[in-house]
């Protein structure tokens, strides 16, 4: 089953929440003075950039201290109503099985209203009368709106972690999945992510679910400019998209490289289109959008373009008629690029053999490879003599003939013989 | 048995050594008689002599000299229009020493130009006909723009029939004093399908093993050369495991170098074998056939190749509910 690893390795007791020390030191003391009664400032603001760990150090804080947590999202509290409709929580003098409790107001930055009217006043009343901790999270503390709020709370600032501790939290997470990673790769993620925790997360997971090793060229590819959000709205709207202008709408919405996407949405077909006859149609679509790339390319007739575009959106859109959507699908990153991406040193090695081989052979070195270079293994692997005599009739170097051999003792062999 | 690559090695010389296509290579006689050559367009699958022809109507006519008279350009690798006309132009226009008073430009793959490219192409042709004669080689000619395909006396070329394929192999055979049984022959002709090149490096590969080539030495060889398994790729998109399919494509792909035209070759041949429903191997076939001519276009191998196994996911599962 998917779980987003982002819940899966939560953290959670503060032991193993990443960095920001100082605040969470701030935020314990804070709450044991409410064992000496109730403290001057009932409310603890805590504010910060998104995925900095401000969530998750309330929660385990909770968890730590054994307290019931009371959680509640912007949906839950955008107006005065929706407040009050809870407010009689943080009022009540014990808990029911009289425990100690915390209120949470997270995504503040999503309430209306200032201290006057609406949410903010709301929230501001529940906070003069609370009996138990309340918290506030938001991104901005100094938002005009939250000034008289202010004044309620003890302000907390959540700072972004180091790269190293992002890095160390991906490591932990990847330690508990197996996966060998990279430390050059897991750097990557981190500074792309901009320090955000969870990005970061979720970048891993998209990046190395399923598999052993997460290597740098298989991260390095990603370029900051196709960003994961940016391409999976793209891709829900095709996949999704009940007409033909629906899914074609879906490029002009975003700036996505159309190479870039056509990868994207080929990869992520078979997983979206799971009816076998839908499958067929949708790959034949992208099929012909790849014939009309090979007309452009032939006749450099840009208008072109936009058959492509057709073909790739609504074609694809167009396809499902027995899928049924079923429930959330992740979308994959291509996988096809990170073939490439990993086996770029092999083509690199291929090409330049392709070169050896077109000097001698009279076809070019692309041919060279893919039909005369496995004929050419082949007698590696059965004739060390005969692989020494074409070795120097191509003028291969030591390297050449150790990746065509495949194992170092054929290759000693082969070299052995290169005197003779 | 020597120690180089045979399919250079025992490349015809001279027109009079070409096994096969007997009416271009009298035509070509023709040319070299009258000491004269229009620009040709050399169109036809792999393996069957297009180069070789093209090298050996230069040799025929300038003697053993003729490199001096002749340049090979690959229109694949020779990367851009301008790469291709600069060296074109300096070789076009400098006149030939000799009686003969052109040279000859062979550019091979020229199907992979841009349409740009051979626009570009078809001027210089025009400008230094006087001094220089083009061969181009191509797979297919459709892809060569009109105006150039006017001004080229065209030539088509034909797979090699068994045959002239069994009388070039038995020179190799006993040149190189290697054992071939008849099934040998037989399978070699099977998984070349008249394509000499492709022939000729399963003979040698066959043959550096050492012992008598029998059908079996030959399909192992051919099936350890193209390692990744067709059969196997086919039974898992039929049972509905698309995605798992496609990972072998990739693999074939991307880490063997497989060419996308011997997978579809290959796939062809197993549809065939396999124990599909006689009505569905046809209606597969023109599927394949439909693929086949997009890669030959140049479409991209995988995406395509991919189209087709869903296809066959497709069948798998309508031969399931027994349509």
């Amino acid at each position: 089953m998917y779980a987003a690893w982002t819940v899966k390795h939560k953290p959670r007791t503060l032991s193993e929440v990443v960095g920001n020390e100082e605040a969470i030191r701030e935020l314990i003391s804070w709450i044991n003075s409410w064992n000496k009664g109730v403290p001057k400032k009932r409310a603890a603001f805590l504010y910060g950039p998104p995925g900095v760990g401000k969530t998750v150090a309330v929660e385990a804080l909770a968890y730590d201290l054994k307290m019931e947590l009371v959680e509640k999202n912007a949906s839950d509290y955008r107006t005065a109503e929706a407040v009050q409709r809870f407010a009689g929580l943080a009022s009540q003098y014990t808990t029911l099985f009289g425990g100690k409790r915390v209120i949470l107001l997270d995504e503040l930055d999503g309430i209306t209203g200032t201290a006057d009217r609406g949410g903010v006043r709301a929230v501001i009343e529940t906070i003069k009368t609370a009996r138990f901790p309340v918290v506030l999270i938001a991104n901005h503390a100094y938002d005009p709106r939250f000034s008289t709020l202010r004044r309620y709370c003890l302000l907390v600032e959540f700072k972004k972690p180091t790269i190293f501790q992002v890095i160390k939290r991906l490591k932990k997470v990847c330690a508990s999945e197996g996966i060998m990673a990279d430390e050059r790769a897991l750097r990557l993620i981190a500074e792309r992510s901009g320090r955000d925790v969870r990005s970061a997360i979720n970048d891993l997971q998209a990046l190395a679910q399923g598999r052993s090793r997460l290597t740098y060229e298989d991260v390095a590819w990603l370029s900051e400019r196709d960003r994961k959000e940016v391409i999976f709205n793209v891709l829900r709207t095709i996949f999704y998209a009940k007409d033909c202008v629906e899914a074609k709408r879906a490029i002009d919405a975003a700036d996505v490289d159309p190479d870039m996407l056509f990868q994207w949405v080929y990869e992520n077909i078979p997983y979206q289109l799971t009816d076998a006859r839908d499958l067929a149609m949708a790959m034949e679509a992208l099929a012909k959008a790849d014939v009309y790339r090979g007309r452009i390319r032939a006749t450099q007739n840009w208008k072109l373009l936009r058959y492509v575009l057709d073909l790739m959106t609504a074609g694809v859109a167009m396809s499902r008629r027995r899928s049924k959507p079923s429930g959330w699908v992740p979308f994959r990153f291509p996988e096809r690029i990170r073939w490439l991406a990993r086996t770029k040193q092999q083509r690199q090695m291929q090409r330049l053999i392709g070169m050896k081989i077109r000097r001698r052979m009279h076809v070019s070195s692309v041919r060279a490879v893919k039909e005369i270079l496995p004929y050419i293994r082949v007698i590696f692997e059965d004739n060390a003599e005969m692989a020494a005599g074409i070795a120097k009739w191509l003028d291969l170097d030591e390297g050449m003939i150790g990746y065509i051999a495949g194992s170092k003792g054929r290759a000693k062999a082969i070299v052995r013989n290169l005197g003779s | 048995m020597s120690y180089e690559m045979w399919a250079e090695k025992y490349r015809p010389k001279f027109l009079k050594e070409m096994v096969n296509q007997k009416e271009i290579v009298e035509r070509l006689k023709s040319f070299v008689k009258a000491r004269n050559i229009p620009h040709c367009i050399f169109a036809g699958p792999p393996g069957t002599g297009k180069t070789t022809g093209a090298l050996c109507l230069a040799h025929d006519l300038y003697g053993e000299g003729y490199r001096e008279h002749l340049m090979e350009l690959n229109a694949s690798d020779e990367r851009g229009i301008n790469v291709v006309r600069e060296t074109v132009k300096t070789f076009a226009r400098t006149r030939s020493i000799g009686e003969i008073p052109f040279k000859i430009m062979i550019l091979d793959e020229a199907d992979n130009m841009t349409r740009d490219a051979q626009q570009a192409l078809r001027r210089t042709m025009e400008r230094f006909t006087e001094t220089c004669r083009f061969i181009l080689i191509c797979n297919y000619s459709g892809k060569i723009i009109e105006p150039i395909q006017s001004r080229c006396a065209p030539f088509r070329f034909t797979y090699l029939s068994r045959e002239d394929q069994h009388a070039y192999l038995q020179r190799v055979i006993q040149k190189e004093n290697v054992k071939v049984l008849d099934a040998g022959l037989t399978a070699i002709f099977e998984v070349s399908g008249g394509d000499l090149r492709r022939a000729v490096n399963a003979l040698q590969a066959a043959a550096s093993a050492g012992k008598p080539i029998d059908g079996e030495t030959v399909y192992s060889v051919v099936g350890r050369a193209n390692p990744a398994d067709v059969r196997e790729m086919i039974i898992l998109a039929m049972k509905g495991d698309f995605v798992g399919s496609r990972d072998k494509l990739r693999e074939m792909i991307l880490k063997y170098g497989l060419a996308g035209s011997d997978i579809i070759r290959q796939i062809h041949i197993e549809i065939f074998r396999s124990d599909v429903p006689e009505r569905w191997k046809i209606r597969l076939a023109d599927t394949i056939g439909e693929i086949d001519f997009r890669l030959i276009q140049g479409a991209d191998e995988e995406v395509q190749l991919s189209a087709l196994l869903a296809r066959l996911t497709e069948a798998g599962y309508e031969l399931k509910r027994g349509v």
